[in-house]
């Protein structure tokens, strides 16, 4: 109970706001990466270079931004505020951003210390906020789907590091695991993707969604029943693939990607009945999100028909690019076009206390440079799933493309920030020249 | 037990809804009618505050003993949106649609995020702590919602 109260103890923006401008950086990695790699990286999922770009994606970029944007929506959706938020949140984005740096290192080099090192930064880390969260989520009754799913992802987030750390130490040689490698990688997989991934989004969509974009709200017996039942065909299909019983673990891991898609089908069909006059860049993200995550949950049933397809190299990279770029990306930056342009103009207005009026969201950044980002992804997108195909033609202009957009987006976040500052020096100054002389 | 939270959610989703009329307007370059649209909204909001304000936040800081929680953070941002409701009127007279869009987004923000706070948290406690009053209060809210409170007009 006595997190409900608190919420008027809204987190600093410096909280958030490292996460956020983080995340752009490991994005343009990635992109240098495949520049650097040339089409070597497509040669299959299991390269180095590939393996790294996937950690630079999924830890680096949507990481930063999960946990960035957690601070920010547990005190909103749950009244639950992290304690001591600037601390907390200084400690896990430097554990995080050092752990994900080394991953891709250690992936890369093959350095047994390297890779050590990453997961004993990533596990404290991720078990620091993990910790932090749910002590202020202590108490707070799971009444509503997205509370419920909130405490569900950060278990799914758990996992997923904790399988990612075992994975790593074997892979560094530290001990012999129970399973083979790559048995346990695709369980990793699912737990990040959709234990982590798609129940966070999903918790966030379903508030977000209908709020924010004036549709009609998630049915009920959807939301009511999603995270929990996603979350136990999850453990249901880690057990069954764990013991390799080859059929039940094929149907369980059918019923997750059916779960998945039928979430990404049903977000476009409420979003199709959107009240608003006309769809804003947000608004499309999330669109090319859903189609993307449908896309790869289409890729996903067509190899169990034709089992051959998913011998292919460029299947697995294709559900790679679709459901990290495609899906998550996309609908994260979508996000953040709202989130940190809403958070300074809060912050400014808090802090001009009434009497400096704070310039509206749309001043902060301009909504021409988010569209123009926002083709710079989709183009980036594209070159990808070209890259996939024909390697030779595609990953150079691809990898440039990756840099382009990510390099865009951070200008944007940049000049939110400087935004920021320019306007609290102005706060400042008029609270010096309307301030009564002491004495 | 969700009497309070069905009651205040269902008003939230009305004030959305004459949002929604104002943006086609304005879309559509209809500034008449925007102005219009946007003075409905307006006053729902203005009628939304003050059944929160003077009938169902008192009641529940009386009987939690909580003056200085959430109603006071709920207070605080009302205020905000007065101020965005002011700035975005003045968008309107000037039929200046870069100004109303970036006004209008800034509420719409405001306002979920505010009305998920209370549907989420301070509406469910409402229920809790008041569930024996609901047979004076819902008429009561009922009054300041359609306007029938004179003062408030």
């Amino acid at each position: 109970m006595q997190a409900l109260l608190s919420f008027d103890q809204a987190p600093p923006l410096a909280a958030p706001l490292r996460f956020f401008l983080t995340a752009p950086l490991f994005a343009i990695l990635a992109g240098l990466l495949l520049l650097w790699s040339g089409p070597d990286l497509f040669a299959s999922r299991w390269t180095p270079a590939a393996l790294a770009l996937t950690h630079l994606i999924s830890v680096g970029f949507m990481l930063q931004v999960m946990l960035g944007a957690m601070i920010q929506i547990l005190p909103v959706a749950a009244g639950a505020n992290l304690s001591r938020p600037l601390l907390v949140a200084s400690l896990v984005h430097v554990a995080i951003t050092l752990g994900a740096l080394l991953l891709a290192a250690g992936m890369l080099s093959y350095e047994p210390l390297v890779l050590r090192l990453a997961v004993f930064l990533l596990g404290s880390g991720v078990a620091l906020f993990v910790g932090a969260a749910a002590r202020s989520l202590y108490g707070v009754p799971s009444t509503n789907p997205t509370v419920r799913g909130l405490k569900l992802a950060l278990s799914g987030l758990s996992v997923t590091v904790g399988l990612g750390l075992l994975l790593a130490i074997a892979f560094s040689g530290g001990f012999e695991l129970p399973l083979p490698l790559r048995q346990l990688t695709p369980i990793h997989l699912g737990w990040g993707f959709v234990g982590w991934g798609v129940l966070l989004l999903a918790a966030v969509a379903f508030v977000v969604v209908p709020m924010f974009q004036m549709t009609p709200p998630y049915p009920a017996a959807f939301t009511g029943t999603f995270s929990w039942s996603v979350l136990a065909l999850l453990c249901m299909w880690s057990f069954a693939a764990g013991a390799a019983w080859h059929w039940p673990s094929a149907i369980l891991e059918g019923a997750v990607v059916l779960s998945v898609a039928s979430f990404a089908a049903l977000t476009l069909q409420v979003q199709s009945r959107s009240k608003r006059a006309k769809f804003d860049a947000t608004q499309h993200y999330w669109r090319v999100g859903m189609l993307c995550a449908l896309a790869t949950c289409v890729l996903w049933f067509a190899a169990a028909v034709v089992p051959a397809l998913a011998e292919r190299p460029e299947w697995s990279l294709c559900c790679g690019v679709l459901a990290l770029v495609g899906g998550f990306m996309s609908v994260m930056i979508g996000m953040l076009y709202k989130i940190v342009p809403f958070l300074v103009w809060l912050h400014l207005q808090n802090r001009g206390g009434g009497r400096v009026l704070a310039p509206t969201m749309n001043k902060v950044i301009a909504t021409r440079q988010i569209d123009r980002q926002m083709y710079a992804h989709l183009l980036a997108l594209a070159l990808l799933l070209a890259a996939v195909v024909w390697p030779l033609w595609f990953s150079y202009p691809a990898g440039l493309a990756v840099v382009l957009a990510n390099a865009w987006l951070l200008r944007n976040l940049l000049t939110a920030a400087a935004f920021y500052r320019r306007h609290c020096l102005k706060i400042e100054a008029w609270e010096a020249a309307t301030a009564t002389p002491v004495g | 037990m969700h009497a309070i939270t069905d009651f205040m959610v269902n008003d939230h989703r009305s004030c959305d809804g004459l949002l929604v009329a104002v943006e086609h307007a304005v879309v559509n370059a209809a500034w008449a009618t925007a102005q219009t649209e946007f003075a409905r909204f307006s006053d729902a909001m203005r009628y939304h505050f003050a059944a929160e304000e003077r009938v169902l936040f008192p009641l529940f800081e009386q009987s939690t003993g909580m003056y200085h929680g959430p109603t006071q953070v709920m207070r605080a941002e009302h205020t905000q949106m007065l101020q965005l409701l002011a700035s975005t009127a003045s968008a309107l007279e000037a039929a200046d649609s870069d100004d109303y869009a970036g006004s209008a987004e800034t509420l719409l923000i405001m306002m979920q995020q505010h009305n998920l706070k209370e549907e989420n948290v301070l509406y469910p406690m409402c229920d809790q702590h008041l569930a024996d009053q609901l047979d004076a209060l819902l008429p009561a809210l009922q009054r300041q919602i359609a306007g029938q409170d004179e003062s408030t007009r």
